[in-house]
């Protein structure tokens, strides 16, 4: 019996959305089939890669990424590094400074540093905040008013800020809405339902649906992406049609993996290229179970997910 | 005069003034010269919203012109009405635009005049988020210089933006009274023509805020109409003008309150006469539907869940009220909004100070509510959370409810300053807080006399138990035109979905049919969500196609058809928090129930943990099914098997707990009296054998049913 090929056809797709303004843009979204089903129907958009940097420059970072950013001396030097990243599609800038429980930079003082970073680079540029929800709603509006015109996308709104940040960064300012919630279906749909509701065009929301290191309860992150692609391509649900985007560093980088060090741990090897590991293994899985873009740190990370999609593109 | 031939007179005389504005422009500048006002992007936005049509030189302005004498109808229509105010906004809006032309600076401080695209930017966020609950928009002087100020420094003290045209600016800037954007008291203009600028500020959120095309006049009308959320206090005396414009807002939805008795006719909710400044504002926030938002409680001591646990001994309890001993109550009351005065809360009786230390009282509390979407059906719902928001005080504990409720207040609390209306305070911030989508007005009143907690209690507040409890006794599926949806559970059990009917509660057992409805009117876009009725396939199984597309919906396609009184086809799925699982018992044509505290055996040979293996999970398994407790007494339970006659076994905690309720169906649904006795329990059998020997001894009606499969 001959080999009868059935491709797995969906009258519906994730929406493609455009980061970045001018000559410089990336796509992330626009497929119309489970990730890396090219047998079903050619892909829109490959899936895409973040550089993450931070305000708190190159302060706590793994052996390797100090080693790329060498010779870095202000946020402006370290932000046109990561772009010139190989395999890098956008960069991410982390302002992690700005939690209270921690350095509680200023407002202004964060303002300054987004201002350099996006004075340096051309690139498509993504802004997450510090995660306090409170510092963020009065931070990241600040954020899309600044950057008006550069067209970015704000990380993140979440249940309990949504108003404040859905409000300046999808309507006041025009730039895109990072819609983050808790691993769950249905909280994910909620806040692109009430997002919506606030008037924020639904092609202009990005959701970061949660994420945690592979190893780390990783399995809920891999049926809940399963379910919203399920739902978004089969059910036709325009509620959670918006292409996901995962920060993968943020959650590897603090495991014990990757930040025990070989004096403590000697059977594991060298500490770098565990984190390294633990951020490639994490990015394959968000990808393959459903992200349509991820946020990495280490360079060599970067360059293996590039090829892992270009490979299977 | 009739309100028609003022608004008519009024408009005529603004397109007037504009019509000479523009003229003399021309005259003067000729009619290529560009006009504008600064730094925005949307030109002379009224028209352009209304028309789609951006003004950029004077010939525009004069096509504009004849645009706007279009709209003025003079039909004796509320729509010509409605028109012709639109038409004087629009006209004063050009005589605004004239002022600015040839790049003049026409205002000067404290006057402002048109406000910066930047400026409706920074507006709009705090407007979305409620930290602007309003913008009010002040014409004319006040009677006096006090009232101007107490008037306009209520609205900042809620955080309101206010707008300010005509005499009152004067007044205020009299008085030293600090104004500006940044203090949210932005002073127009002298002329009513300047209300073009809060018309503009309206209109241009509009564009960016509400994505409204220019030129979609509906869709402006509406976004200004349901989201914008601005009124007008016009001061008398009123010019034809001036009503004209208000014409123009109460199209836009923004109710206009003045104090001029005489001379407009009044139209409720729209028109609003109100002769006391004082009350302007609660008149204004009321006639817009406002909610003000309150961010912390006024109390002397800490609030937060972190006390919820707190235990107060005796040894270190200053007063205590205590419902098992001594008259008490708590009620939650729905009245008519003119019942209720907002954030007024009452003591009548003594304070703690003047209680015997350690002393037990008498306490009740009437949280009485207004609002246009409250139900006096989600009164108990607000009523269950008054355990959880007086346990949150710090020094303060409180169990049980209704007529049943124990407080007790520390000596420390008591210390600190803490006082009975304190605990008013508490009720009315989170009521206000967490029910602000059907609570508008919130007023406590706290009794400790003894006297009056004894009326309070039998008179008023046990009656209205009572009536709740039919009501909820009265709720049938029948009687009801929805159900909900439930799926509070997915994030464990992501193919589940609970439908709730008001004879089948969730399989938790926490969650009634009011419960979801309440749910989903605080929440509309939560976990509980409508599920029709209108299209039964089968009512003896309670199967809907309707109730089919909700949870074939709800599961993302995990379930296609779910029955609600059938435990063989399609039976109702479970998350894993099911009260109780029932399964088929073959020998006897019956089904055995275990509820989750039995930990032995069951006649099935298998224990909870074993049936409830096959059930969660979201699984359809026929045969097995979880549910609540309370769901056990319902005609509706497994109806489409027979019913309750069905159950042959049960363990005995669970049977006693249920037993009056059962009996009562039975004897309605079968004539059977003590229907429980023939029940049979661990202590009557763990195995099948001899189950079937006690039925048979009993004479229990399954045995002479049909077998189930």
């Amino acid at each position: 019996m001959p080999f009868n090929r059935k491709p797995q056809k969906f009258n519906a797709r994730i929406n493609t959305v455009t980061i970045g303004s001018g000559d410089k843009t990336v796509a992330i979204g626009g497929n119309s089939t489970y990730p890396f089903y090219t047998f079903d129907a050619p892909t829109e958009n490959t899936a895409k890669i973040g550089v993450e940097i931070s305000d708190m420059g190159l302060e706590g970072l793994a052996e390797g990424i100090r080693a790329y950013y060498d010779g870095a001396a202000t946020m402006a030097d370290i932000a046109r590094k990561a772009a010139a990243m190989e395999g890098a599609d956008f960069v991410a800038l982390a302002l992690e400074g700005g939690d209270p429980n921690g350095e509680n930079k200023s407002v202004d003082e964060l303002i300054e540093v987004v201002k350099e970073v996006a004075g340096a680079i051309d690139c498509p540029l993504v802004v997450e905040g510090c995660k306090n929800v409170e510092k963020d709603a009065e931070l990241l509006p600040k954020v899309a008013e600044v950057l008006q015109g550069r067209n970015v996308l704000i990380l993140a709104e979440k249940e309990e800020n949504y108003k404040a940040i859905g409000a300046a960064a999808g309507l006041a300012y025009g730039q895109i809405v990072g819609a983050e919630s808790a691993v769950d279906i249905n909280l994910a749909k909620q806040l692109n339902v009430v997002t919506t509701q606030l008037g924020v065009n639904a092609q202009k929301i990005v959701m970061n649906i949660g994420s945690a290191c592979a190893g780390y309860g990783y399995e809920y992150v891999v049926s809940t992406m399963d379910r919203i692609k399920g739902a978004a391509l089969s059910q036709n649900d325009n509620m959670l049609q918006m292409p996901i985007i995962t920060p993968v560093a943020s959650e590897v980088w603090g495991v014990k993996e990757a930040s025990a060090s070989e004096a403590d741990m000697p059977e594991w090897g060298p500490q770098d290229e565990r984190g390294v590991d633990m951020e490639i293994m994490t990015a394959t899985a968000d990808l393959a179970a459903g992200s349509d873009a991820v946020i990495l740190r280490h360079p060599k990370s970067v360059a293996t997910i590039s090829k892992l999609i270009q490979a299977l593109a | 005069m009739l309100l028609f031939d003022i608004v008519f007179n009024g408009n005529d005389s603004m397109y007037a003034e504009a019509e000479k504005a523009v003229n003399d422009a021309v005259a003067q500048y000729g009619e290529d010269m560009a006009v504008g006002f600064p730094d925005t992007a949307y030109g002379p936005a009224c028209y352009y919203a209304e028309t789609g049509i951006k003004i950029t030189t004077l010939r525009e302005a004069k096509e504009a012109l004849v645009y706007i004498k279009g709209e003025m109808q003079r039909e004796r229509r509320l729509d010509s009405v409605f028109k012709s105010g639109i038409a004087t906004a629009l006209s004063a809006e050009l005589i605004e635009l004239m002022k600015y032309i040839d790049g003049k600076q026409p205002y000067e401080a404290p006057y402002l005049g048109h406000m910066t695209d930047a400026q409706i930017r920074e507006l709009g966020v705090p407007l979305v988020t409620y930290d602007i609950p309003a913008v009010a928009i002040i014409i004319n002087a006040a009677p006096s210089v006090e009232e101007a100020c107490a008037l306009v420094k209520s609205y900042q003290a809620q955080g309101s933006f206010v707008c300010l045209v005509g005499g009152i600016i004067e007044q205020l800037k009299e008085a030293n009274y600090n104004t500006g954007f940044n203090v949210r008291v932005f002073p127009m203009g002298e002329n009513i023509s300047s209300v073009a600028h809060a018309v503009s500020a309206a209109c241009r959120t509009a564009m960016i805020f509400g994505n409204i095309t220019p030129g979609d006049k509906a869709a402006l009308q509406e976004y200004n109409f349901n989201r914008f959320r601005a009124f007008v206090n016009a001061f008398a005396p009123l010019d034809e003008k001036t009503v004209a414009c208000g014409a123009g807002a109460i199209y836009y939805g923004f109710p206009v309150i003045t104090n001029d008795m005489d001379f407009t006719p009044s139209i409720p909710k729209s028109l609003i006469k109100q002769p006391k400044v004082e009350e302007f504002n609660a008149t204004s926030v009321e006639a817009r539907n406002i909610k003000i938002k309150i961010s912390n409680v006024d109390i002397p001591v800490a609030f937060g869940s972190a006390f919820e646990g707190e235990i107060i001994r005796r040894k270190n309890m200053q007063v205590e009220f205590d419902g098992s001993r001594v008259d008490c109550a708590e009620l939650v009351h729905t009245c008519e909004p003119s019942e209720v005065e907002d954030h007024k809360i009452t003591v009548i009786g003594p304070e703690v100070d003047e209680m015997e230390f350690g002393s037990k009282n008498s306490i009740a509390y009437v949280v009485k509510v207004a609002g246009k979407n409250m139900q006096p059906d989600f009164e108990p719902v607000i009523e269950r959370k008054f355990h959880n928001y007086i346990n949150c005080v710090e020094g303060v504990y409180h169990t049980g409810q209704r007529d049943m409720q124990r407080i007790r207040i520390s000596i420390d609390a008591f210390n600190a300053g803490f006082k009975i209306r304190h605990i008013g305070e508490v009720l009315y911030t989170q009521v206000k807080n967490e029910f602000d989508a059907v609570v508008d007005k919130c007023e406590v009143v706290i009794y400790t006399d003894p006297a009056e907690c004894t009326r309070i209690r039998h008179e008023v507040a046990i009656p209205i138990f009572d009536k709740r409890d039919d009501r909820l006794e009265s709720l049938t599926d029948e009687s009801v035109d929805v159900y909900y949806s439930c799926i509070l559970c997915q994030a464990f059990s992501p193919s589940h979905v609970c439908v709730v009917t008001p004879e089948r509660l969730g399989l938790c057992g926490a969650v009634s049919w009011l419960d979801a409805k309440a749910t989903n009117e605080l929440d509309p876009a939560g976990p509980c969500q409508v599920i029709t009725k209108e299209r039964p396939i089968d009512e003896n199984l309670g199967a809907y196609e309707d109730v089919d597309e909700a949870v074939q919906k709800y599961s993302q396609g995990a379930l296609e058809h779910v029955t609600l009184y059938s435990i063989m086809q399609d039976p109702m799925t479970s998350c894993g928090c099911f009260e109780c699982i029932c399964g088929i018992e073959p020998f006897s044509n019956g089904v055995v129930i275990a509820n989750r505290e039995y930990a032995g055996m069951t006649p099935l040979g298998m224990t909870f943990s074993e049936m409830a293996s096959m059930t969660g999970g979201g699984v359809q398994t026929p045969g097995f099914m979880g549910h609540g407790k309370h769901f056990i007494a319902s005609k509706k339970f497994m109806k489409a098997e027979g019913g309750i006659e069905r159950i042959v076994w049960m363990p005995k905690e669970l049977k006693d707990f249920i037993a009056d309720k059962l009996n009562k169906t039975a004897k309605e649904l079968y004539g059977i009296e003590n229907f429980t006795d023939m029940i049979g329990d661990e202590t009557v059998a763990e195995d099948p054998e001899t189950l079937v020997a006690y039925l048979s001894e009993v004479g229990h009606p399954a045995l002479g049913l049909e077998p189930m499969m």
